[in-house]
């Protein structure tokens, strides 16, 4: 009894502040009394720390606000860095990428071979200076600034607000009755967006920022020196937390978005509407990470479109800490973990650190908020809250395939002609999208039919290929045991990774996943002594004395014939494990598998009452997906050669899940048009070759459709396709006279 | 008579609530038991805690077996089904599929047969649960495309597909008139008839009066009364705490 009264002080908010801050203090006890270098190391992480610590708050004030788990909001601070920095170097605002009507014009005219045909575009820039340079160069060092800090903040986190209000009312209200899958899919497409939208205006070079907040060196007792603006940006985070604090408790607005936090309706007590409350919040969280997004660039010297991007990651670990609730354990945490990502860094760059191949083991920072966050997850299990929402909008329905078998036949054989008979690029672009098909129909088993959000499809795939790089280098195993003994191991990795998140609901599992991608990226493919600096190489497949890798031409397979590179028999083996892994997924949508794990997507407690295992059902659907990824990964890393940390980071896994949802994300067939979908698929070559619209367009794209297929198709390309040739199938029905038949297979076929 | 479930002093607390406060029951073979009581009684709570959703203090006993350390699947698999005030249909299965997912147990060699060869076993007896509730027709249809009491007895077919000995049932006359409520008697009647166990929530109490053999009353959380149909009819405990004041019974 003492003890059940015991954990559950703990497990408050105030309980686990008390924990966090002890912890804290015993460990920064302890490095204070080693050595004054260590803790020197512990105090510049303070600057990113308060960062971090800005963005967990943000998070967790768009989880209050409107139910929604953030994952564009490190790209929306990095996206205000360049507004600041765009106003304050050449005064001008720029403009993302408007939609241009004309462009379509000019993509016709283009098909009809006229490929240097122009209309007029909209402006890139728009410029509110009083002055200064107007031949400014990005890539080069600032000359003169052309605004001055104060005016360039006050404009820059003005369009922050606007921002924040567009984000609500454009994209997360039309979404505040759909699933979390919608939304953790409408914040992936924001990232993309934002992410994008930077890149195209000022290119992916890091830019030299000057400083806003003093920078001299403060002494602290026993030698240890901190910049100034470090010591700032953490003060104005405490306040920053202070007035939240004050404002959740004592004013009507703050009580009213805890009260619909918990249920919608409470909210509407205190007479304020959930969705004025949602905006409020959007507003106010855009503009705290657009001021702390501007603030970071001087302490980071300068600033690039992927580095604060990826701080989601540290801060989803402080919320998740803080359960989406408390401010002040958010920002302990958040401080905490910068501070001891700095120290870890401080102390793998020492003599006595463990060396893996000549060199300390990278990245062990990066694993630091996926250790935070399986232990909070290990720990906290269901008692980890869930937010109340009005779910209405269901996730997309998942339909028993007709006529798998022909229709995946005839779909093989016309693609493999195709292989033979298209120019490489075209070639190039089938494998692409076969092989992109694999990995999202990994998400249609894991997401599709059990409704659980995996950020790490990649990751595992990638350590697949790293594994089946490895067998063959130490132990020549050969073709086709090393690609199998890859997915093997992706599945023990991913359950690893996932089991402790499986056994709670909600968007838990993808804020665990994203950070175990992170970590596979930075700690396993990212490590130059496990994985070379190109990457870990994978030989060809090759069985019975042939090889058939894409860069073997296809003469030395059978001889004769022109040696197409790359060799299509390398294309037409991809299209068979596609076609089998589609067959067998069809196989489990039909069987008693498919039936259980829709169940669990459907309704955990009445799964349950039915005596079906739900965590059971969740763990096999995430080995299997895992399994399929894995593939996946052999087959990708066939496709380059090589395993490289970019190609299967944290950032791909999550363009993974965009490109299946944007397929449809419940269906083979989704899995399919989700391929064609991926960068350097089918519908890049038709962008670039057939519109002439070039490829750095082309996640640009995919941003913004993710967002509007959210919103307006949660269906997917393919669900959209089915149901329109449905509604026509009605209407010819209906225009005979005739009653329309059955759409749902009979079940014993 | 075999005892099929009994709880002995079942209490479930919801911070310094007691919503159940240690509550005897016995269910006995082929007996339909009522369980009532006004609105926040308690009645709910209990087939939660029986069936596993709410941690709880106390025993239950099921099949002679203690059931307290149990999740809720094992207990299902074990043969204490359950039905939900709320359908809790299956949305996104046919209503065939939903009887499938209670009547089916997953092996490794059936699922490494159903990936290369899905079968669908039973298939004729679950069509005859279906047929006992006149629900063959709609086997192909979404729960979404049926009526309100037709979702209300794929609930009753889906919990019957688990063969269940004991069958707790949460309200299932809520939100049907009173037609249809005396037509779901009867057929609770004929399960019972036919050898099951039920344990009966209600807030109809012409239904539960007519086709119970056992009745518990409770009343904030604790058990008030218990007795047969015409001893609670004239409990005065039970007319002063429920049926006082013009009550439907």
């Amino acid at each position: 009894m003492f003890v059940s009264k015991y954990l559950q002080r703990w497990t408050t908010p105030r309980g686990i502040a008390a924990q966090v801050a002890i912890l804290l203090g015993v460990a920064l006890a302890i490095v204070i009394l080693i050595s004054a270098n260590q803790t020197q190391a512990l105090v510049l992480g303070l600057g990113a720390g308060a960062l971090i610590a800005a963005l967990a708050l943000s998070i967790t004030l768009n989880y209050q606000g409107s139910g929604v788990v953030n994952f564009s909001v490190g790209a929306m601070a990095m996206y205000a860095s360049y507004i600041y920095f765009g106003l304050r170097t050449d005064g001008k605002l720029f403009l993302p990428p408007i939609p241009n009507p004309l462009a379509l014009i000019e993509g016709v005219v283009h098909l009809f071979g006229a490929p240097s045909f122009r209309l007029p575009a909209f402006p890139a820039f728009i410029s509110v200076s009083h002055g200064g340079s107007t031949s400014y160069s990005y890539g080069a060092a600032i000359k003169t600034a052309a605004m001055s800090a104060p005016e360039a903040m006050v404009i820059a986190l003005a369009e922050c607000a606007v921002l924040g209000l567009l984000f609500h009312l454009l994209i997360f209200r039309p979404l505040r009755k759909a699933p979390v899958l919608a939304k953790v899919v409408a914040s992936i497409g924001l990232f993309i967006l934002l992410q994008e939208i930077v890149v195209l205006r000022f290119g992916s070079d890091a830019q030299t920022v000057s400083p806003i907040l003093p920078q001299h060196p403060v002494s602290l007792p026993r030698g240890i020196r901190i910049p100034s603006d470090q010591l700032f940006l953490t003060a104005i985070v405490i306040l920053v937390t202070f007035l939240l604090w004050g404002i959740f408790k004592y004013t009507r607005y703050g009580i009213a978005t805890r009260a619909a936090a918990e249920n919608e309706k409470g909210s509407l007590i205190l007479g304020f509407s959930p969705d004025f409350l949602a905006g409020v919040n959007w507003v106010g969280s855009t503009v705290l990470v657009g001021l702390f997004g501007i603030l970071i660039g001087p302490i980071n010297q300068s600033i690039d479109p992927y580095t604060v991007t990826l701080l989601v990651i540290p801060a989803l670990a402080a919320a998740l800490l803080a359960r989406f609730t408390s401010f002040s354990v958010t920002v302990i945490a958040g401080l905490g973990i910068g501070m001891a990502s700095s120290w870890i860094q401080y102390i793998t760059n020492q003599s006595w650190f463990p060396k893996v191949g000549g060199a300390a083991l990278p990245g062990l920072s990066d694993a630091l908020p996926f250790v935070i966050i399986i232990v909070v997850l290990m720990l906290r299990g269901k008692s980890l809250p869930t937010r109340g929402s009005i779910e209405t909008i269901k996730l997309p329905f998942a339909p028993k395939a007709k006529r798998a078998l022909p229709s995946t036949a005839l779909f093989t054989i016309v693609a493999a002609v195709l292989l033979f008979v298209v120019t490489p690029d075209w070639r190039l672009a089938i494998v692409n999208a076969t092989v992109g098909a694999v990995i999202c129909l990994s998400l249609v088993v894991l997401t599709g039919y059990v409704g659980q959000i995996s950020l790490m499809q990649m990751a595992l795939a990638g350590i697949s290929g790293f594994t089946l790089s490895k067998v063959a280098d130490a132990y020549h195993i050969p073709f086709p045991i090393g690609p199998l003994l890859g997915a093997v191991v992706a599945v023990g990795v991913g359950l690893l990774a996932g089991i402790p998140a499986l056994r709670v609901r909600g968007v838990n599992l993808a804020v665990a996943t994203f950070a175990a991608a992170m970590t596979i990226q930075s700690v396993v493919l990212g490590n130059p002594a496990w994985s070379g600096t190109n990457g870990a190489s994978v030989a060809p497949p090759s069985m019975f004395g042939v090889t058939f890798g894409p860069n073997q031409p296809w003469s030395k397979i059978f001889g004769g014939g022109k040696g197409l590179l790359p060799n299509p028999w390398f294309g037409v083996f991809c299209l068979v494990v596609l076609a089998l892994l589609i067959l067998g997924v069809v196989n489990i949508r039909r069987s008693r598998m498919g039936r259980q794990m829709l169940a669990v997507r459907a309704n955990e407690r009445a799964a349950a009452a039915a005596g079906v295992s739900v965590s059971g059902t969740k763990i096999l659907a995430f080995a299997i997906s895992a399994f399929i990824a894995g593939i996946g990964g052999a087959l990708s890393g066939y496709r380059f050669g090589s395993v490289t940390a970019d190609y299967f980071g944290a950032v791909p896994s999550m363009l993974f899940l965009a490109f299946a949802y944007l397929g449809g994300i419940s269906s083979v067939s989704g899995a399919v048009v989700g391929g064609m979908l991926v960068a350097g698929g089918i519908s890049t070559m038709i962008l670039t070759s057939w519109l002439h619209v070039s490829d750095q367009y082309t996640l640009l794209i995919a941003g913004t459709g993710l967002i509007l297929m959210a919103i307006f198709n949660p269906q997917g390309v393919a669900g959209g396709i089915r149901e329109l040739s449905h509604s026509l199938q009605a209407r010819r029905h209906a225009k005979r006279g005739e009653q329309p038949q059955v759409e749902l297979q009979e079940v014993s076929s | 008579m075999t005892t099929m479930l009994s709880t002995t002093g079942l209490t479930v607390t919801f911070g310094v609530n007691k919503a159940v406060d240690a509550l005897d029951l016995v269910v006995e073979e082929g007996q339909l038991v009522g369980l009532i009581g006004p609105n926040g009684a308690g009645k709910t709570t209990t087939v939660d805690a029986i069936s596993g959703f709410v941690p709880c203090h106390g025993e239950v006993d099921f099949l002679g077996t203690s059931m307290t350390s149990l999740s809720a699947t094992a207990r299902a698999r074990a043969g204490l089904g359950r039905t939900w005030q709320s359908s809790e249909l299956f949305d996104d299965l046919t209503v065939l599929e939903n009887l499938q997912v209670a009547a089916e147990k997953i092996s490794t060699k059936g699922f490494l047969r159903d990936l290369v060869n899905p079968r669908n076993d039973d298939v004729e007896a679950l069509e005859k649960i279906l047929a006992s509730v006149d629900l063959l027709a709609a086997k192909n249809q979404l729960p979404t495309e049926l009526s309100h009491g037709q979702r209300k007895l794929v609930g009753v077919a889906r919990a019957l597909a688990a063969s269940p000995a004991v069958l707790c049932m949460d309200e299932p006359a809520a939100g049907l008139d009173s037609t249809e409520s005396l037509e779901l008697g009867g057929r609770i009647r004929s399960l019972v008839d036919g050898g099951l166990s039920v344990l009966l929530i209600d807030h109809d109490m012409g239904l539960v009066l007519t086709v119970c053999d056992v009745i518990y009353v409770l009343d904030f959380g604790r058990l008030i009364a218990k007795g047969t149909p015409e001893e609670i009819r004239s409990s005065p405990v039970v007319i002063e705490a429920y049926l006082g004041g013009g009550s439907d019974a």
